[in-house]
C-alpha cells in the first residue's frame, strides 16, 4: 500500500506541477485543433522517477501533458491500450548513421527508410546524424530536428603535439579575452570611454575556445587511452568547459580524473582490446568500464559497436539492439536502472537535450518505446514506438516482425514462404 | 576458494618451478576436487533435468556426483564453491571456430583443393582469444580451416585449456572441412559452383576409392596392401562416419546440393556449418536424411526481401521440424566469448531459451560426436562447467568460474575478462 500511495503522490505532483495540468483544462482544450494521444494501462518506467503501474499518459500536440490514474482522456484523443506492456522513454542514439538523414536532416531524411523503421523497431526515437539530433519521425518531417550544432569537435592528443599546443593556446587566448572583458566592466565604472576588448579578434579555433569557456557549446573528443582521457580531463578541469569523450575504452583507469572534471562519456561496453602486457600501467578494454565510470559518477551514454543498422544477418551488434549493448554493461556490474539511463536520459544529457527527451515527465516530448517485457531482456520485443505523440511503429501492422511471437505466442506458426513453400508437402 | 587463494599466494614461487626444466606447466596442475553447491544446475541430460539447490562433485577431471543439496554430503578435501544464487551449466561447445589458432593460417590458398592440411598445426595454446573464450564459459571448440578453398583441410576438436597441444587436444582430424559456394568462388576467376561441385565429386570419389582399397585389404589380408598416401588417408574416418564433414553451406540451392551429394549419395555425416539465408526452407530435405546437424551462424537473421520479413534462422529451422539444431559464432567473425549471445539473438528472433541453451551445449557436443564426454552435467562426463550469475543466454549474466577437466581455468573473482 505504501508503494501505491507513493505512486499516487508522484502522479498528483506531476498533475499539479505540469504546465497544462488539471483535469478540467484537459477535458476542455483551449485550441480546438489540439492533437491528443493517450497510452493507458502500461507499466510506465519514468526513468527519472518511479515505475508507475497502469497510469494514463496523456499527450497533447506531441508533448506529455499529464500522467496519472485519474487523468481524463478527451473524446477526440487517439487511445492506445497497452495493458501488459512496459512503457519506457524512446531510446536516444548519440551516434548513428542512416537512421535520419545527413545535414540538414530535414532536407535529407527519408521518413520511410528501412533503417528508420528498424531503428524504431529497436525502440530508438532520437538519433544523431553528424552534428544534429533528430527524431525518427516516421512519415513526417514535422518536429523532426531536436537540436543543431550539438558539439564543438576538439582534438587533443599526443599523436598531434602541434594540435595540442594550438588548442591550449586558443583556450588561453579565450580566457585572456574573458579577463579583459571583466577588467573592462570594472574600468567602465570610472572611465565610460574605455574600449572593450575586440571579440572579432578571436577567430576559428579561438572562437570555438571562447564558446567552450562560455558554456555555449559542448566539446567532443575521441579518446580511448587512459592518458588521452586524463589529459582531456585535466584540460576541461583547468579551463572549466563541458566535454564529452567518445570511446573512453580505458575510462575504468581514468575514471577519477574524468569525474573530477565533470566529463561525459560515450562508451561501447563490448569494446574488445587486449591488454598490452609490455605497458607499465593498466590498459585495454574492460567489461567493467561502465560500472566503474558509474561508481565514480561519470555520466555516460551507451552506443553499440556499429551505429548504423544492417540487415545482412549479424544480429545484435548495431543500433537495432541498442538495449542489448546496455545489457552487456550490466554484465560488468552496472545496475539495470543505470543501464537504461545510459540509453535514455543520460544519453539525452550528453547531447544537451535532456529537457526534451529521455524520461517520462510532463512537458517532455511524447517519445515512447512500448515493449513486451523488461527492456534489457533478450526476449523483449518492441510492440509500439511513439514519436512526438504519433505511433511511428506498430509491430503487428508492419510486416517486418509481425510473425515473431504475435501476442506473445512462442509457438506461433511460421509465415508462409514464396517458392518452395510446399517443399516436402507432396 | 580458500585453497585457491593459498595457492595463489605461493604463485610466484610456483611460477619459478614451472619454468624449471622438467617441471609440469602451471595449467597442468593435478585436477582439483571441487564441490559446487549452487542455486540451479541445468544438466542438459537426456531427461532435460534442471535441479534447483543442487550439489555437483568433481573429481579427477570427471563429474562424480549430481544431486540435491539436501542429502548430498560434501566429502573432506573437496574445495567447496558455495554459490546459492548461481547457475551451473555445462561448458559451452562451439561447433565452428577459427580463432583458436593463428589467424594467419586460417586457410592456405595454395590449391583450390588441399584436403591434406590440418588445423592442428596452427593451434595456439593460451592465446588471448582462448582466454577470452573461457571467460565466456566456452570450454571446447571445433577449430576448422577457413572457407577460402573448396576443400581446405581437416579441423581439430580441442579443449580450451592446456599449455600445449597434447594437453588440449580431443581429436585430430576432427572433421573434414568443405566449402561449397560463396567464399571459394573468390579463389580465382572462373571458379563457380558447377566447377566446385564437379571438383568435390571427383576428389571425394578418389578418396572413396582409396578407402575401399584399404577396406578390402582389412577384410582380406591376403589381398595386396594398398600404398599409404597421406593426401587421402584422413578421408577414411569420414567414410567410416567416425569423422564429421563440416560444410560451409548456405542458401537454399547450396544446402540442397550438400544434402544430396554429400549426405545422401556419399553417406557422409555432415554438419551444415552456416545454414543461413533462406536455407531453412530445405528443412524437409534435411529431416529426410535424419542424421544431419544444422549449426546456424554467424548470421542469425535473414531478411526476406520479397515478403519484407525478418526471419530468425534458428526459429525457422525449428519450426521446420529440425531438432538437431545449434548456433555458432564462426569466431572470430563473432567473438568466441559471445556464443551464448548468438543464442540470445536466435531467441530474440523467434527461438526458445531452453532449446537455445541446449543449442550451445548438448547439441553441438552431439554435432561433433562428443556427446559421450561433453555437453551435459552427468556422472562420468568431463568436468567442463560454467558457473553463471544467471541464465547464460542473458547478456546481463556473467560467467564467474570456468572449469575444464576439473580445473578452474577462469575465475572472474580475480580478474573479470567478460
Amino acid at each position: 500500500m505504501r508503494r501505491r500511495s507513493a505512486v499516487f503522490i508522484f502522479a498528483a505532483a506531476l498533475l499539479t506541477a505540469g504546465p497544462s495540468a488539471g483535469r478540467a483544462e484537459d477535458s476542455k482544450p483551449k485550441q480546438p485543433e489540439a492533437r491528443y494521444f493517450a497510452v493507458t494501462k502500461a507499466t510506465v518506467h519514468t526513468v527519472t522517477g518511479p515505475v508507475i503501474h497502469g497510469p494514463t499518459v496523456l499527450c497533447k500536440d506531441g508533448k506529455i501533458a499529464a500522467i496519472g490514474h485519474d487523468v481524463a482522456i478527451p473524446d477526440d484523443a487517439e487511445v492506445l491500450d497497452a495493458e501488459g506492456f512496459h512503457l519506457y522513454p524512446g531510446l536516444v542514439a548519440v551516434r548513428s548513421s542512416g537512421l535520419v538523414g545527413n545535414e540538414p536532416p530535414e532536407d535529407n531524411t527519408n521518413v520511410y527508410s528501412l533503417s528508420m523503421t528498424l531503428g524504431l523497431a529497436g525502440g530508438v526515437t532520437t538519433a544523431v546524424a553528424n552534428d544534429t539530433a533528430a527524431k525518427l519521425s516516421f512519415g513526417t518531417l514535422e518536429d523532426h530536428v531536436v537540436k543543431r550544432n550539438l558539439f564543438a569537435a576538439i582534438s587533443y592528443t599526443t599523436r598531434d603535439p602541434n594540435g595540442r599546443r594550438t588548442f591550449r593556446q586558443a583556450l588561453e587566448q579565450a580566457r585572456r579575452f574573458l579577463r579583459d572583458l571583466q577588467a573592462h566592466e570594472e574600468k567602465k565604472k570610472t572611465d565610460p570611454a574605455a574600449k572593450p576588448p575586440d571579440a572579432a579578434s578571436l577567430k576559428g579555433l579561438n572562437q570555438t575556445a571562447l564558446k567552450l569557456l562560455r558554456h555555449e557549446v559542448i566539446g567532443v573528443a575521441d579518446a580511448d587511452t587512459a592518458q588521452e582521457l586524463k589529459d582531456l580531463a585535466e584540460l576541461a578541469e583547468r579551463y572549466d568547459f563541458r566535454l564529452v569523450v567518445r570511446g573512453a575504452r580505458e575510462g575504468w583507469v581514468s575514471a577519477a580524473a574524468m569525474a573530477r572534471a565533470g566529463l561525459y562519456a560515450v562508451i561501447t561496453p563490448r569494446t574488445r582490446r587486449d591488454r598490452d602486457e609490455r605497458s607499465n600501467h593498466p590498459n585495454g578494454s574492460s567489461i567493467e568500464n561502465a560500472r566503474i565510470l558509474h561508481e565514480h559518477g561519470v555520466p555516460f551514454a551507451i552506443v553499440p559497436g556499429s551505429t548504423s543498422i544492417s540487415t545482412s544477418g549479424l544480429a545484435g551488434r548495431d543500433l537495432w539492439q541498442l538495449a542489448m549493448e546496455a545489457a552487456f554493461a550490466v554484465r560488468g556490474g552496472l545496475p539495470d536502472d543505470a543501464a537504461v539511463r545510459a540509453i535514455t536520459i543520460d544519453a539525452a544529457r550528453v547531447l544537451g537535450i535532456e529537457h526534451r527527451v529521455g524520461s517520462i515527465e510532463v512537458g517532455k516530448d511524447a517519445d515512447f518505446a512500448i515493449v513486451d517485457g523488461d527492456l534489457l531482456h533478450y526476449m523483449t520485443l518492441v510492440r509500439w514506438t511513439v514519436v512526438n505523440g504519433r505511433v511511428a511503429y506498430d509491430k503487428q501492422k508492419d510486416s517486418l516482425l509481425e510473425h515473431i511471437r504475435p501476442g506473445g505466442d512462442r509457438d506461433a506458426p511460421p509465415p508462409p514462404d514464396y517458392w518452395p513453400r510446399r517443399l516436402g508437402e507432396g | 576458494m580458500k585453497d585457491t587463494r593459498r595457492v595463489l599466494r605461493w604463485f610466484p614461487l610456483l611460477a619459478v618451478f614451472a619454468i624449471w626444466p622438467g617441471s609440469r606447466p602451471a595449467v597442468a596442475d593435478q585436477p582439483q576436487h571441487l564441490a559446487f553447491r549452487v542455486g540451479k544446475v541445468v544438466t542438459m541430460d537426456p531427461q532435460n533435468r534442471v535441479l534447483n539447490n543442487a550439489v555437483v562433485l568433481v573429481r579427477n577431471g570427471k563429474i562424480e556426483k549430481v544431486g540435491p543439496a539436501e542429502g548430498t554430503s560434501i566429502p573432506k578435501r573437496y574445495e567447496l564453491i558455495d554459490r546459492p544464487d548461481h547457475w551451473l551449466v555445462p561448458g559451452l561447445v562451439e561447433a565452428h571456430n577459427h580463432s583458436a589458432g593463428s589467424g594467419r593460417d586460417l586457410h592456405d590458398y595454395v590449391y583450390l583443393t588441399n584436403p591434406g592440411l590440418r588445423t592442428l598445426e596452427a593451434l595456439v595454446p593460451e592465446s588471448n582469444d582462448i582466454k577470452r573464450a573461457r571467460a565466456g564459459g566456452v570450454t571446447t571448440v571445433h577449430m576448422i580451416p577457413g572457407s577460402g578453398n573448396n576443400l581446405s583441410g581437416f579441423g581439430t576438436l580441442t579443449k580450451l585449456a592446456g599449455d600445449n597441444v597434447e594437453q588440449m587436444l580431443i581429436q585430430s582430424p576432427g572433421s573434414l572441412k568443405i566449402s561449397q559456394a560463396g567464399n571459394p568462388e573468390r579463389y580465382w576467376y572462373g571458379v563457380g559452383r558447377t566447377f566446385m561441385y564437379y571438383n568435390l565429386r571427383q576428389t571425394l570419389q578418389k578418396a572413396l576409392a582409396y578407402h575401399r582399397q584399404w577396406e578390402r585389404y582389412e577384410k582380406d589380408p591376403s589381398a595386396e596392401k594398398p600404398q599409404f598416401d597421406l593426401f587421402w588417408h584422413d578421408f577414411r574416418g569420414v567414410f567410416q562416419r567416425k569423422v564429421i564433414a563440416l560444410i560451409h553451406t548456405q542458401w537454399y540451392q547450396v544446402v540442397m546440393s550438400s544434402v544430396d551429394m554429400l549426405a545422401k549419395k556419399l553417406k557422409m555425416r555432415i554438419v551444415l556449418g552456416h545454414s543461413t539465408f533462406e536455407a531453412y526452407q530445405t528443412a524437409p530435405l534435411v529431416l529426410e536424411q535424419g542424421d544431419i546437424y544444422a549449426s546456424n551462424g554467424p548470421r542469425q537473421i535473414h531478411f526476406d526481401r520479397r515478403q519484407r520479413k525478418i526471419m530468425g534462422n534458428a526459429a525457422r529451422w525449428w519450426q521446420g521440424g529440425v531438432r538437431k539444431l545449434g548456433v555458432n559464432t564462426d569466431a572470430g567473425v563473432i567473438p568466441q566469448e559471445e556464443l551464448p549471445y548468438q543464442a540470445a539473438m536466435a531467441c530474440h528472433f523467434g527461438w526458445k531459451p531452453y532449446e537455445a541453451l541446449r543449442g550451445v551445449t548438448r547439441v553441438p557436443a552431439e554435432t561433433l560426436m562428443l556427446e559421450n564426454r561433453l555437453g551435459s552435467i552427468e556422472v562420468g562426463k568431463d568436468a567442463d562447467l560454467g558457473l553463471w550469475t544467471g541464465d547464460p543466454i542473458d547478456p546481463r549474466s556473467a560467467c564467474e568460474l570456468t572449469v575444464i577437466d576439473g580445473r578452474i581455468v577462469y575465475d572472474a573473482g580475480q580478474q573479470r575478462e567478460f
